[in-house]
């Protein structure tokens, strides 16, 4: 079954998450990160930062919680056991720090096809607790043989 | 917050440390729990079998990790990695070793941004296969 490629430009629920030192430390060791930054504050500090930092990619946990919105979405029809992750692009305004109030509305930015495959692609800008931008993200997913001829 | 790195020191073409890792089931499994996805393809060896791999790959997201500590291990400011996009273009099995390679492509004397082709890669039988290719990171150096 296609897509519903006029879902374009579709907006999801509001996404917050705040960001806890023990969940900073569970995602630093199962990447194998030990750099002190990631680890205490008084390390970050040194640094110039305010507070113990996340490994960058540490936004992944929001972006399973926006694409899953989508990954459900009845009214897209995509089914979970085609999908492979295809892309992923992060541009971040600052790193992510314990004690960030994290919130983000993410869309579908573009949904198309391209031979026998289709292309899901979410956008989530996440901005902290003053609305300031931290990271845009931008995930594409691959629906494998879901598209029903006539792609770009 | 300044990068480890000189904008004088570096030019194009050159490359930063390689990063290196064995790919272990626990490591993985970490990792579904600390991301939160919990797709059983990374967990469950029969549903991994069923959909036509030999076992259980490794989430796109723990190679993008991986790839992400080394440059900001290279840079030694984290806030210096400023973009990165990947594309996965090949799985990771368990007991793999993973290598995180990239390299200066362009640079910018005005903003001392650099561009960086960065890739992944495994070595299966012999043969060396691009996990994450034709992908790019954007640094800020000092």
């Amino acid at each position: 079954m296609p897509l519903n490629q006029s879902l374009k430009g579709k907006e999801y629920g509001e996404v917050t998450f705040t960001v806890d030192q023990g969940r900073v430390a569970q995602f630093a060791d199962a990447i194998g990160e030990d750099r002190p930054a990631f680890r205490d504050s008084e390390a970050a500090r040194g640094l110039g930062y305010p507070a113990q930092l996340a490994p960058p990619t540490f936004v992944t946990v929001l972006q399973i919680m926006t694409s899953g919105q989508a990954v459900v979405d009845p009214e897209l029809g995509l089914d979970y056991s085609r999908v492979v992750h295809g892309e992923q692009e992060y541009e971040w305004s600052r790193p992510v720090r314990v004690g960030d109030e994290l919130r983000t509305t993410p869309r579908i930015a573009d949904v198309y096809s391209r031979g026998p495959n289709e292309f899901l692609v979410i956008e989530a800008e996440i901005k902290d607790q003053s609305g300031e931008p931290i990271v845009l993200a931008r995930t594409t997913l691959l629906s494998r043989g879901t598209a029903g001829g006539g792609g770009r | 917050m300044t990068s480890a790195v000189r904008f004088q020191d570096v030019h194009v073409g050159q490359e930063i440390p390689p990063l290196a890792k064995v790919v272990r089931r626990e490591e993985v499994k970490a990792y579904a729990d600390a991301s939160g996805d919990q797709n059983p393809l990374h967990q469950d060896d029969a549903f991994a079998k069923s959909v036509g791999f030999p076992g259980i790959i490794a989430h796109g997201m723990f190679s993008m990790a991986h790839l992400a500590k080394a440059l900001t291990d290279w840079l030694g400011d984290p806030g210096a990695l400023k973009r990165m996009k990947v594309q996965f273009r090949a799985v990771v099995f368990m007991d793999e070793t993973l290598v995180a390679k990239g390299r200066i492509e362009a640079l910018d004397e005005a903003t001392k941004r650099a561009r960086l082709s960065v890739w992944a890669e495994v070595d299966r039988a012999g043969e060396r296969q691009l996990v994450i290719k034709n992908s790019e990171a954007e640094v800020e150096l000092a």
